[in-house]
């Protein structure tokens, strides 16, 4: 049926569509060949990296393979049960006195007999501790991030001083700004709150930013147009467009933020990641297990939770599809 | 033939389209109208399956249309094109690989995502343009076009999909007098040309009135009036748009195919200037 409604197709060209036709093919030539020089670009990098990886590994990958299960085999508690007993601060049979078996010295009491596990108030102060991070790195990235955007900010000094900044503070690998505060601030989650705070108002800010960008100006051009001012252009032109986008950002940098903190923990920023590293270290394979569990459960927690809430504040009707 | 049985759709407890049936023979040109809120787009889109009927059936030759799944449905959807108000091309890529698109149910699914086109779909998509006298605007972005270009190239792709019937949503709302004409021309051209039949949402009694030879009229869900341009009185009129929206319906202000300025009673107009 197409047949009919289309020109035939061995009807000679005109002019015009010749003309069109040449001028697309040669368009399409010069696409290909810059995607071919890409690709062929991609490879060789690809190749050069892995063969540097390679040298400057001590190439041992495959010999030590086989002993991967090893430290599992010897790394084993006096029971299972003992890792429940672990992670519950609960009395051990084996107990003898040593650090190995105190699990009961850790109790958090609140009141009377009623107490919070040693691992779980731990677990507790490192997610304190990505929460305020996250709530800090927020609040600076989205006030800042409309002054690194291009179609927000018209001045170049301005937008410069804003990208190099946020560029300056996501530099710093969490763990190295936590390092240096140890010394200053002394172990503890102060620190660890700073380390992470700073991290994140350069991560999230580099995301705000570029989702601002990427966002319709139309609805800007419109408010222009009746004579607002640059605050209120932001306020009404683009937050209520990148918000959504913003909301998955922040939460996405939470769940992050939950396990840059627990790595904290381990140079000395407390929570959980500091007594995983003591466990480990001195070899307490329930306690070790207990805290993997705890962690593994936290996490997906986090996930869900966010999930949820992601949905909460961008709005059932971002998520509903055909029907 | 296209047959519309029973069919009522429901959003939550609100019913859009309530037990709606029809029959519209092959070649029809056939306008629906009413005021916005009469479910004259959610029919169409049951039509398309974009939305799925909540009770009732729809069929094409035989086919029970509203039951279609996978490979069948996706076979339905090009059978049946669409035109949107918005024109939903894809912005950031240019005019030819849009209209091309139109092809994309006959294709190979690697192909289509390494984006390689044969140049045979390439001078079909080209004569495709030019018949919407558009040819010349084929490498640039769609996005650069303006709305009447770009309902164009929307056309241009419904007709690369080589369908059974042309559904169109309200082509000419967003466009203005000038394009809105040409639009509304080539839908009718398409029409006479081939005998595929064009079904579409209108705002304007006028435009309905100049290209169909059929007009369904919608209110509240429901079809209250289908038959000629000729039977369609202001007694019906009035029914589908009420005794305050009447005026609008027939002003040519909205949106029109004609090009004649718009001819407001001057008392109506001198009350707008003077609540302004």
């Amino acid at each position: 049926m197409s047949s009919t409604t289309l020109p035939r197709r061995d009807a000679p060209l005109s002019n015009e569509l010749r003309a069109v036709h040449e001028h697309y093919r040669g368009l399409l030539r010069t696409r290909r060949l810059y995607t071919v020089l890409g690709g062929l670009g991609l490879l060789v990098a690809l190749g050069a990296s892995l063969w540097f990886a390679d040298s400057s590994n001590a190439g041992e990958f495959f010999d030590r393979l086989p002993y991967f299960f090893d430290f599992f085999i010897h790394f084993q508690p006096d029971e299972p049960m003992e890792i429940v007993r672990a992670l519950f601060d609960l009395p051990s049979p084996f107990a003898d006195g040593s650090f190995k078996y105190d699990y009961e010295v850790g109790r958090v009491y609140l009141s009377g007999d009623l107490y919070l596990p040693e691992y779980f108030y731990q677990m507790l102060v490192t997610i304190n501790i990505a929460v305020i991070s996250t709530l800090i790195g927020l609040v600076f990235a989205f006030a800042l991030s409309f002054f690194a955007a291009s179609n927000v900010t018209g001045s170049r000094a301005v937008r410069f001083a804003a990208r190099r900044f946020f560029e300056v503070l996501r530099a710093f690998p969490e763990i190295v700004i936590a390092g240096m505060l140890v010394a200053i601030l002394s172990i503890g989650p102060i620190g660890a709150i700073v380390a992470v705070s700073v991290h994140t108002i350069g991560a999230l800010g580099k995301l705000f930013y570029e989702v601002v960008e990427n966002a319709d100006t139309r609805p800007d051009e419109g408010l222009r147009s009746l004579g607002a001012n640059w605050l209120e252009r932001v306020r009404y032109g683009f937050v209520p467009q990148v918000l959504p986008n913003f909301v998955s950002y922040a939460l996405l940098r939470m769940e992050i933020n939950v396990r840059a903190s627990t790595i904290i923990g381990a140079v000395g920023g407390g929570g959980i990641g500091e007594v995983f590293r003591l466990s480990i270290g001195r070899d307490h394979a329930a306690k070790t297990y207990a805290i993997i569990l705890l962690l593994f459960v936290t996490i997906i927690g986090i996930d869900w939770i966010s999930g949820a809430l992601r949905k909460r504040l961008v709005g059932q009707s971002a998520f509903q599809f055909g029907g | 033939m296209l047959k519309i049985s029973n069919v009522s759709r429901r959003f939550g407890d609100k019913l859009a389209v309530s037990n709606v049936s029809l029959e519209i023979a092959d070649g029809q040109m056939v306008g629906i109208i009413g005021r916005s809120g009469a479910g004259k787009s959610t029919l169409l889109r049951m039509i398309n399956r974009l939305t799925n009927v909540s009770e009732g059936t729809i069929e094409f030759d035989g086919v029970t249309v509203s039951a279609l799944r996978g490979k069948a449905l996706r076979n339905w959807h090009r059978d049946c094109a669409m035109i949107f108000q918005q024109f939903n091309l894809v912005p950031r890529l240019d005019v030819i690989t849009n209209v091309m698109l139109g092809r994309l149910n006959h294709r190979s699914t690697l192909m289509s995502l390494l984006q390689i086109f044969t140049e045979q779909e390439r001078l079909m998509a080209l004569r495709a343009l030019e018949r919407l006298d558009i040819a010349s605007t084929a490498s640039q972005w769609a996005q650069t076009l303006s709305g009447g270009q770009q309902q164009r190239v929307a056309i241009a792709r419904a007709l690369m999909q080589g369908p059974r019937m042309i559904l169109a949503d309200e082509p000419i709302a967003s466009l203005d007098p000038r394009n809105a004409k040409i639009v509304m021309d080539s839908l009718a051209d398409i029409n006479r040309e081939s005998g595929m039949t064009v079904i579409t949402n209108l705002h304007t009694l006028d435009t309905a009135r100049a290209y169909c030879n059929r007009i369904i009229g919608m209110a509240g869900g429901a079809v209250v009036f289908d038959g000629t341009p000729d039977e369609l009185t202001t007694d019906v009129a009035r029914q589908l748009y009420g005794a305050e929206g009447l005026q609008d319906a027939f002003s040519e202000a909205m949106t029109s195919t004609s090009l004649e300025p718009a001819a407001r009673p001057a008392a109506q107009r001198r009350e707008l200037a003077e609540t302004h």
